[in-house]
């Protein structure tokens, strides 16, 4: 059954995650309405990366709960996240190196059987139009620089239409001119109503993209709302930079 | 795809050819050798689908092939089966035990994946070493042959035939979902499932279908060469396997296949200089690893074709990257 539009879309509850007695996500909960963009931001080690793998299902909470639209996904496996709707990029691209640029966009239109190899064809080839990658199909996927292969991922990623996705760190390490590809492609699907969650250090760039921020800090959610509230909360600025002067530096 | 034929389907082609003429033109020793390489090219085949494409590098494939072997000459001599039975009994057996290998090894990759296949391998190994009532042990299982006569050349043809319907099954497996599938495990399962794709699904899949190839090789050396040995298992005949698909080519089907004959002859050609005739199947290993990384037959492929090298196989040790370090 469809979320009644009040009701949020996506929404994880007291989400906790332990290795080996260390707490990666000591509690985690948030709430997304459908066609939202939010920024997820955090010092080194905060839990932004663990928090991601959790939504996304690589990693099974210890507790807690995720619904995406009015449905429980805790417990499934990671393939049936990204089958439920769950679409992600990694902080570093794991991309299918030794495959073509198509080949990698294939596999994900591929794993819904009904999809025949020509509708995954023409998919793929809307999405390499998408992120201006025509001439590039049949390039080996190790081939591309850091940035085409972070834009190849997101691409890989839209593949399966997800109703959520999850952008880990997609302008780290990019060049400028492609970051403001990158920034652009984001707005543009945000425009176009996928939910969005954008994990970054380069606030600039988040700022630049989402209104509503959520910070983390030691494996906690410790500010969540509109981003220039959140940027200036004393609390953030302590966890995120140690010291505002830092913080206004950075920002 | 180009729809004119590439320069090594025609090479392909003419190999099929001189292999089917090649009894009319050789001895009845070269004959027993051809045989003998049938079985070599089934294992080596069916090891680089699953080393080479689905990335699963398993030391257990001569294990599968020793079932195979076993498993229907026992199923015949000690319970009285006829053939016909033992066969596809032996083949489902060989079926569900590649879904538990499959099953067993779904957390591992790399070098650990191949010591546990290893480990699995020796200890069938010595079990078949150990029931002496049942196998005769080291002493060898006698089982009785396929035809009648004492010429190789039925076998021969039985083995270029197996081969052939193995190559074309597996292609035909490569040519669906599944071998996209596969090859994007093997270059990195966590982006796979990110992408959608039911690894151990599809890891079941690759184990069982070369699990039963193995098993047939096995079933067809057992009743070729009359005896069958707990050193079949052994693991230079593991390595023999591994020097022919890496020499053919690794991510090549018929690559395999052209490793294995080649391995195998060029084992026999050399077998007055003994010992040193490995040392010297080593040094070819080294250079093909160095000159020609995919192997053999994607080189000869790549010139005949005029098409860019593909790059070098994956290392079959890899990183778990950001997932080994969570923030």
């Amino acid at each position: 059954m469809p979320t009644p539009p009040e009701a949020p879309y996506f929404a994880a509850s007291m989400l906790q995650k332990h290795f080996g007695g260390i707490a990666a996500v000591a509690e985690f909960s948030a709430e997304l309405r459908r066609g939202e963009i939010v920024g997820l931001i955090g010092p080194n080690g905060s839990g932004k990366t663990t928090t991601i793998n959790l939504v996304a299902g690589a990693f099974r909470p210890d507790t807690g709960s995720i619904t995406l639209d009015g449905r429980d996904i805790v417990g499934m496996p990671a393939y049936a996240f990204a089958r439920a709707g769950v679409g992600r990029t990694f902080q570093v691209p794991r991309l299918f190196r030794r495959m073509t640029v198509i080949e990698n966009l294939m596999v994900p239109a591929l794993t819904a059987m009904r999809t025949s190899r020509r509708q995954a064809e023409a998919r793929a080839r809307e999405i390499l139009a998408f992120v201006r990658f025509e001439h590039l199909a049949d390039a080996y996927a190790r081939t591309l620089s850091g940035g085409q292969q972070k834009l190849l991922e997101l691409g890989r990623a839209l593949m399966l239409r997800p109703s959520l996705l999850l952008l880990d760190e997609p302008f780290a390490g990019v060049h400028p001119r492609l970051l403001e590809q990158i920034v652009e492609h984001i707005r543009t699907l945000s425009a176009d109503g996928y939910t969005i969650v954008l994990v970054d250090h380069n606030l600039d760039a988040v700022r630049a993209v989402v209104r509503r921020t959520l910070v983390m800090a030691r494996g906690r959610k410790i500010a969540d709302g509109p981003s220039e509230e959140v940027l200036q909360d004393p609390e953030v600025i302590r966890a995120y930079t140690g010291t505002r002067k830092a913080m206004e530096g950075r920002a | 795809m180009s729809s004119h034929i590439k320069g090594s389907q025609v090479l392909q082609a003419l190999l099929l050819l001189v292999a089917v003429a090649a009894p009319a033109l050789i001895g009845p020793y070269w004959i027993h050798v051809g045989a003998l390489a049938w079985y070599y090219a089934l294992l080596a085949a069916s090891w680089a689908l699953l080393a080479g494409y689905a990335g699963q590098f398993s030391f257990a494939h001569v294990a599968f092939a020793a079932l195979g072997g076993y498993g229907s000459a026992l199923l015949t001599l000690r319970l009285g089966l006829p053939l016909a039975l033992a066969i596809p009994l032996t083949l489902l057996i060989a079926m569900v035990l590649g879904a538990l290998m499959g099953a067993l090894v779904l957390r591992l990759s790399g070098p650990y994946l191949a010591l546990f296949t290893l480990a699995i391998a020796e200890i069938f190994r010595l079990v078949l070493v150990a029931e002496e009532d049942i196998t005769r042990g080291s002493l060898g299982l006698q089982v009785p042959g396929l035809f009648s006569g004492g010429s190789d050349v039925p076998y021969y043809y039985l083995g270029l035939g197996l081969v052939v319907l193995a190559l074309l099954a597996m292609n035909g497996l490569l040519m669906t979902r599944i071998g996209l599938f596969l090859r994007a495990i093997r270059e990195d399962e966590h982006a796979a499932q990110a992408s959608g794709v039911n690894t151990t699904l599809h890891k079941i899949i690759v184990f069982v279908a070369t699990s039963v190839i193995a098993a047939v090789a096995g079933i067809y050396y057992g009743h070729f060469i009359g005896i069958l040995s707990p050193n079949m298992v052994i693991l230079p005949e593991m390595g023999l396997v591994i020097a022919m698909a890496v020499i053919g080519g690794i991510e090549s089907l018929p690559g395999a296949v052209i490793g294995a004959v080649v391995v195998y002859a060029l084992s026999e050609i050399l077998r007055d200089y003994g010992e040193w005739r490995f040392v010297l199947l080593g040094l070819a290993l080294i250079l093909v690893q160095r000159f020609a990384q995919n192997g053999l037959f994607p080189f000869i492929e790549r010139i005949l074709d005029r098409r860019p090298a593909a790059p070098p196989p994956a290392s079959p040790v890899r990183g778990e990257g950001e997932y080994a370090n969570p923030s």
